[in-house]
């Protein structure tokens, strides 16, 4: 049976009717389009899913849509503004941080995360933080130098 | 990956959640932070008819220490006890063992209770509670009981909680004195996969801090359930603290343990490196100790 749930996400209010079994990853990109976030090995190895809840990064396929009735999502959608595209997004695009892309969502956030509790982190921390993410384009020294960038 | 279909509950208390859990007797499983039971359940190891989230349940996330207890609430998340001061000061091998678990995006998610429900031979928390001798408190509908972590565990997936039990605190006394701890993991990568060998050690001083009064030594990934060495700690006890020492209770934990053969290395490197990783979370446990006097 389909269980009514309410949540924001990227500021905006949604009501949504989601089967139990449905994941938060599937309910973002399969019924709300959102599918910046991306779904790799669907079991918590890859970090391709990762959004923000209440703020933490968590893998968006190991939590179920029910369990994020009544929280705050932020997804990669929500981070640019009218001011234009986050700080990180930025820093991605110029230093090369991104390639295939299918990563750098999940990347982005976990950052995020680690930036928004940690404005000035040294590399072992950025290293630790983003230790969730893989990049099968074994770019990961740009990505560093990338968030390293915003967090001087 | 599709999930099986399940009934979802959300019960606001502990009773609430201890009755669901009885009246799907069997059928039911406590979901906590869902790393390890959601995993399973795509890949179709389980497909409980019922799962009862302890989310929404707050006195499971207490985290707080009085008058010489620590105590955990089953819900309190792996990344919460990683950066927690109290743990840190009151057993650091405990907050050693949630930074090595799994990845943040896993810590943010995944919870003690969880951790320890789950009885993976391999899990990075119960080593430390083992040293510790830390409790479990289970709470069903015939009421509340602890039992010590060591009796807890009875095999892969195993555990002595009854079928309308849930875990609701993990309780440890504080060591005092001059008392320290440590714990070490060994895996393939620095985060993101299994352990091949972990292991937590603990060590009490005398009130001269020259001879080990107490040492408990715990083996985590070398057999069905995390192992208590008691020949190392046999060695240990009485004696004056030293790298020769540590070598031969290292050698001694390597003959306590009953490691498998798989892709992730042979029982033979398991038990080298249990005697590595001893070695090194007494050295830990020892630096500890010394920084009180």
């Amino acid at each position: 049976m389909k269980q009514l749930i309410r949540l924001t996400i990227n500021d905006r209010a949604h009501e949504v009717a989601v089967d139990p079994n449905t994941t938060l990853v599937d309910l973002l990109r399969y019924h709300l389009g959102l599918t910046g976030t991306k779904k790799g090995c669907d079991l918590g190895d890859c970090g391709a899913c990762t959004v923000l809840m209440d703020g933490k990064a968590v893998n968006s396929c190991l939590v179920l849509a029910v369990q994020a009735n009544g929280r705050t999502v932020q997804t990669i959608e929500g981070l640019e503004t009218a001011a234009g595209l986050h700080p990180l997004q930025q820093a991605f695009i110029e230093k090369g941080a991104i390639q295939c892309g299918f990563c750098s969502s999940g990347m982005i956030l976990s950052a995020k995360e680690l930036l928004d509790g940690t404005p000035h982190p040294q590399e072992p921390e950025i290293r630790r933080a983003i230790s969730g993410n893989l990049c099968r384009c074994t770019g990961y020294q740009k990505i560093i130098e990338a968030i390293k960038d915003v967090a001087r | 990956m599709i999930l099986p279909k399940f009934e979802f509950h959300e019960p606001r208390s502990v009773a609430e959640a201890c009755d669901l859990m009885a009246r799907h007797r069997g059928k039911a499983r406590p979901l906590a932070g869902g790393t390890d039971l959601l995993v399973n359940m795509k890949k179709k190891v389980l497909s409980p008819g019922h799962l009862v989230s302890l989310g929404r349940i707050p006195e499971l996330s207490r985290l707080e220490r009085s008058n010489g207890t620590l105590w955990v609430g089953a819900g309190v998340t792996v990344s919460d006890i990683a950066a927690s001061e109290a743990v840190a000061k009151a057993a650091g091998a405990l907050g050693q063992g949630a930074r090595g678990l799994g990845t943040p995006l896993i810590r943010n998610l995944a919870t003690i209770g969880g951790n320890i429900g789950s009885a993976r031979p391999a899990a990075d928390l119960p080593p430390s509670l083992l040293v510790y001798g830390a409790e479990i408190v289970l709470v069903g509908t015939s009421g509340e009981r602890r039992l010590p972590i060591a009796a807890f565990f009875k095999g892969p997936g195993l555990t002595a909680a009854r079928e309308d039990e849930i875990i609701t605190a993990i309780v440890l006394e504080v060591p005092q004195g001059y008392s320290g701890g440590g714990y070490l993991n060994l895996g393939v990568r620095k985060a993101q996969d299994c352990n091949i060998v972990n292991v937590a050690s603990f060590l009490e001083l005398d009130e001269k801090a020259e001879r080990i009064r107490t040492a408990r030594i715990a083996l985590g990934s070398v057999g069905p359930t995390p192992l208590r060495s008691l020949k190392a700690e046999k060695r240990l006890v009485g004696e004056k603290p030293g790298e020769r020492l540590f070598e031969q209770a290292a050698e001694a934990a390597t003959r306590d343990c009953t490691p498998i053969l798989d892709f992730r290395g042979s029982a033979e490197y398991r038990r080298t490196m249990v005697g590595v990783l001893t070695r090194r979370t007494l050295a830990m446990a020892l630096a500890e100790a010394r920084s009180r006097t």
